[in-house]
């Protein structure tokens, strides 16, 4: 990949002292005391539009206290957040904001997507909503639910946590790089936000992926009866 | 869609009454509208331009009026002493489809008489146009706004007629109108596309953003001198 890893080397296998093919003793105490301080204060950006974030608000007072798990601080600014929570439906005049916001995370950051409206667009399979915040941005951890009590969303940051626990800067480290060009560009790929517009929405095409059929890729139409 | 529904009530036993039964824009019974006052004035005084009147919900008293008239007749509701409709609760359209023309509907309040009208005007789906209300009620500005971004009605002599819900560059057209696909004219990934595409900057006109721009000058009225033990 021709990236000057820390340790010296340019690749996995080349070796340097933190790009060595095995885990050395290095890398495994800098892995574990960086993810340790990572898991421990990640700061969520909370992105709340709808009834979602009446749960999310639960899950951050009193009751639930998020702050047990090092989430301490909201960040209201993308600038110092680490954890984008998007909790609720996302319009597509929404979506340009959304992205931005994320853009705006510096790296290390991880996404959230909290019920099944920014999940899959939920039952709101209509001219305005985007289908699934997927096709936005990259999400990290999916929390079902409409909306999910905040347990689940204390789950779902647990795994976040979890999937902190588990990099490692010598196989993760160009991981997280962002092409500039891609910035505001949609996600995912044109056949399978197209995929989302099947006659009957998402719920039909999760049941023709699950070998019901064939996946419709370009309809724009209303005709139920086709 | 008839009479008997005296008792609000009542219509839950009689259960849902299909959209296509309601026919014809005037298919209500027409009411006696010596029931309420406004509307026994507007048949005496308008009685070439107010066309139809119905009594729906039980009390709710409806009156159809030509549209090229709105202003005048909504006027003289506003203004006449004995009626004075002074609040404008909702200005919104509906949409029945099947070609039949749109219906924009005016909700009236009259604060000191305590009384509601609602006022209904026919647009044909070629001839989408009609007065603006806002010199009258400031309060249609943005409503009819509304109803432009979402049905696609022209308010002749609106001050600032722009999409109000919708993306300022909005292409599928209007989406509360019956002909329009639920999911959009556009494929899902043309609509990302185009999402992503929008200026969040340009959300907002110059105007609006130079709102707070500059320190704006808040004068004070003087205060009285010596009366300050007078307060609270």
């Amino acid at each position: 990949m021709g990236v000057e890893l820390p340790g010296g080397g340019t690749s996995a296998r080349t070796g340097g002292i933190l790009g060595a093919g095995s885990p050395t003793f290095l890398t495994t105490k800098v892995d574990y005391v960086v993810n340790w301080a990572r898991r421990s204060s990640l700061w969520p950006m909370p992105f709340g539009t709808a009834c979602c974030a009446i749960e999310m608000m639960a899950a951050f007072a009193t009751d639930f206290d998020l702050s047990r798990f090092g989430m301490e601080r909201m960040s209201f600014s993308p600038r110092q957040a680490d954890v984008l929570i998007c909790a609720g439906r996302v319009p597509y005049k929404l979506a340009p904001v959304l992205r931005r916001i994320w853009d705006q995370m510096p790296q290390p950051k991880w996404c959230v997507s909290m019920g099944a409206c920014a999940s899959t667009g939920g039952v709101f399979d209509v001219y305005s909503m985007v289908q699934g915040i997927d096709t936005i941005v990259p999400v990290d951890v999916y929390v079902p639910g409409c909306p999910p009590r905040p347990e689940g969303l204390i789950y779902g940051l647990m795994m976040i946590q979890e999937k902190v626990r588990r990099e490692t800067i010598t196989r993760h480290y160009d991981l997280r790089e962002e092409d500039p060009a891609r910035v505001a560009m949609p996600r995912a790929s044109e056949h399978e936000i197209a995929g989302l517009a099947g006659p009957f929405g998402n719920s039909t095409r999760q049941n023709q992926l699950a070998g019901g059929g064939e996946v419709a890729t370009t309809t724009g139409s209303d005709d139920l009866d086709s | 869609m008839t009479q008997d529904n005296v008792n609000g009530l009542d219509g839950v036993d009689a259960g849902p009454v299909p959209s296509d039964a309601a026919g014809s824009p005037e298919a209500g019974a027409p009411a006696d509208p010596s029931g309420h006052p406004s509307v026994a004035a507007l048949f005496d005084r308008f009685s070439d331009a107010v066309t139809h009147h119905e009594i729906s919900a039980g009390d709710e008293h409806v009156v159809h009026v030509l549209a090229d008239r709105n202003v005048e007749i909504l006027g003289w509701l506003k203004d006449d002493p004995e009626h004075r409709y002074d609040l404008l609760r909702d200005v919104t359209c509906v949409d029945h489809g099947g070609g039949e023309p749109l219906r924009v509907v005016y909700q009236l309040w009259s604060i000191p008489h305590r009384r509601a009208l609602r006022v209904r005007c026919l647009l044909e789906l070629d001839a989408l146009e009609i007065d603006s209300v806002t010199p009258l009620w400031n309060t249609a500005n943005w409503l009819e706004r509304e109803v432009y971004d979402l049905f696609g009605v022209t308010f002749r002599g609106h001050p600032d007629l722009r999409r109000i819900l919708m993306p300022h560059d909005y292409a599928e057209g209007h989406p509360l109108r019956k002909d329009f696909p639920l999911r959009g004219r556009f494929s899902r990934a043309e609509q990302t596309r185009r999402a992503l595409e929008q200026d969040v900057d340009r959300f907002y006109i110059p105007a609006e953003r130079a709102v707070g721009r500059e320190p704006q000058e808040v004068t004070l009225a003087a205060e009285p001198s010596g009366d300050s033990e007078t307060e609270g």
